[in-house]
């Protein structure tokens, strides 16, 4: 397995998410604590996604988002991705497409700017008339692995394979990490779900249906990365609902070593975006209190099975 | 929050301005703007010209729907989202076409207020009678109907104690020089997706100007290489300003 980058503070955003390099430079210019940042999925070839609304925040603590994987193309990408380089900051290409050889054909163009390569496996979202990946490969663990197999023969960067919470997803990881994935992203948006507004009778957003995030989605994919590590005990990065220090623990604790935050950053400007990843680093910090992180990661597990030893 | 509201006046304005009041006055700092829904059609930015009402130019399908709205019809709105003018002293608020519609709530919060205004003709020149009520209107107008003939940028630089700065691009970036970057404000547009800082689609040298702006000061405005030349599109593909 190749190792992730070292990615210090290991926080990063959550693709789709921020989405461009020069969004990324402005966060890293505003002192933001974040060790890695991840582009938008890039895809083969250029899609507008999906028609607004895209978004929809209803007060109970869950987003949806229905943006459906909107890309320029990978020639385009490319000069964008030339064009800006970050001071500190590792950055992590994800990639997507319709079946494998087009996920091998993306990671192919986009390897030699990424420190990593995320896989992504488990977008709920779609176009009118589309398949989301998240039914077409993601929920397949056979094809999952081959798209693995595909990205891994087109890049010597370590591969992270991000998956569906909507899935059986320790069968994928299982096939994945098989197929030669260094990591795993736990995980995509959950769902889709659906928000409708009762005056017009209409569904709210245009592509009908959008991916859980925020705090609706953390126990969720706290349990992912909980089974994952204790199955797998492989490097995870984790994504879902991380607003405060004490989430980032928690996922920590069962067994994420990067994390990922991304609705948290819904209505903040740069400055206070950047603001809330030094909390969370700072917080981070003083619960480890001195030990290395690597001292905490998974540390549920050993808790859970000291407890059934004694 | 998403509210829907009952659509009650719409004004024409000009041949291809409307003002759509709806039943609801919505709390706003001026230049924040808010997302006007059209159900099962889209969803996209506009700033209050009253404290109920958008002022729209019809430039497309959203638009024309929009702009066609009756009394009784229903209209969403999700804001009031980013980051406004800060109070202004003596003002000189410089607008061009319908960018000038954005430049009324900030007009009536100012005190003594001027107005540098510019259009392709007359009836480009929003609110011409009401401005004239709160302050000298300086207008430029391209074929020479009303005021100078030329560009609203010919007019300037005109004394003021700060500036505002709302209309296209091309005419905002030609601004840029001709004002002090202390005590000037521009307001900024990008085509938005989500409009809450999220998805990155609007940004401007990097700058998400759903949530840094949509209203930047003129010392930001002149590090942005973006501002006045290049844009993303829907896709994320760049396209000229």
């Amino acid at each position: 397995m190749i190792p992730l980058p070292e990615i210090d503070p290991p926080l990063i955003n959550a693709s789709g998410i921020l989405s461009y390099p020069e969004v990324f430079a402005a966060f890293e210019s505003a002192g933001a604590c974040l060790g890695g940042y991840v582009t938008k999925s890039v895809g083969p070839r250029e899609k507008p996604g999906n028609e607004n609304p895209v978004v929809v925040y209803p007060p109970e603590g869950a987003v949806l988002n229905s943006l459906a994987l909107p890309t320029q193309s990978a020639e385009d990408w490319e000069r964008d991705l030339e064009e800006i380089r970050l001071r500190k900051a590792k950055l992590i290409v994800s990639v997507y497409g319709g079946d494998a050889p087009e996920f091998a054909e993306v990671t192919g163009r986009m390897s030699r700017f990424g420190d990593a390569i995320e896989v992504n496996l488990g977008c709920p979202n779609k176009e009118p008339g589309e398949q989301t990946i998240m039914e077409s490969i993601g929920q397949n663990p056979a094809l999952s692995a081959e798209v693995i197999e595909r990205v891994r023969d087109e890049t010597d960067k370590p591969v992270i394979a991000k998956l569906s919470p909507n899935s059986d997803y320790l069968a994928v990881a299982d096939s994945c990490l098989e197929a030669g994935a260094d990591a795993l992203g736990c995980g995509n948006t959950l769902g889709p779900g659906l928000a409708v507004d009762i005056r017009s009778r209409a569904a709210i957003l245009a592509g009908t249906t959008g991916g859980i995030s925020g705090p609706a989605l953390k126990p969720i994919n706290l349990r992912m990365t909980y089974e994952a590590y204790s199955r797998f005990r492989c490097p995870i990065v984790a994504y879902g609902g991380i607003e405060t220090w004490e989430d980032a623990v928690e996922y920590i604790l069962a067994g994420a070593g990067v994390l990922g935050v991304g609705t948290a950053f819904m209505r903040k400007s740069t400055h206070e975006a950047a603001a809330l990843t030094r909390d969370i680093w700072e917080g981070i910090q003083e619960y480890l209190d001195g030990e290395p992180m690597s001292a905490l990661i998974g540390a549920a597990h050993r808790a859970a099975e000291g407890g059934g030893h004694a | 929050m998403r509210s829907v509201f009952k659509v009650v006046e719409n004004r024409r304005e000009s041949e291809w301005t409307h003002t759509i009041f709806f039943d609801k006055e919505i709390e706003s700092q001026p230049g924040q703007f808010m997302m006007v829904w059209l159900p099962r059609l889209g969803e996209k930015p506009f700033t209050l010209s009253y404290p109920n009402a958008v002022t729209v130019k019809k430039a497309g399908e959203f638009t024309e729907k929009l702009a066609a709205l009756e009394p009784g019809d229903e209209i969403g709105l999700r804001g009031p989202l980013g980051q406004g003018y800060p109070p202004l002293k003596r003002p000189a608020l410089i607008g061009g076409g319908v960018g000038i519609a954005e430049l009324r709530l900030l007009a009536l919060a100012s005190e003594e207020p001027s107005f540098v205004l510019g259009g392709r003709t007359a009836d480009e020149i929003l609110f011409y009678e009401e401005f004239r009520a709160l302050g000298p209107v300086h207008v430029a107008t391209e074929d020479g109907a009303l005021g100078h003939k030329g560009l609203v940028t010919e007019l300037l630089p005109v004394e003021a104690e700060s500036y505002a700065v709302c209309g296209p691009e091309r005419m905002m970036a030609a601004c840029l020089p001709k004002l002090p970057a202390e005590r000037t404000y521009f307001a900024v547009e990008r085509y938005m997706k989500c409009a809450v800082g999220l998805c990155g689609q609007c940004t401007c040298s990097g700058w998400r100007v759903c949530t840094d702006g949509p209203i930047f000061p003129a010392s930001t405005v002149a590090q942005m290489d973006d501002f006045g030349k290049r844009r993303r599109s829907k896709s994320g593909r760049w396209e000229a300003v």
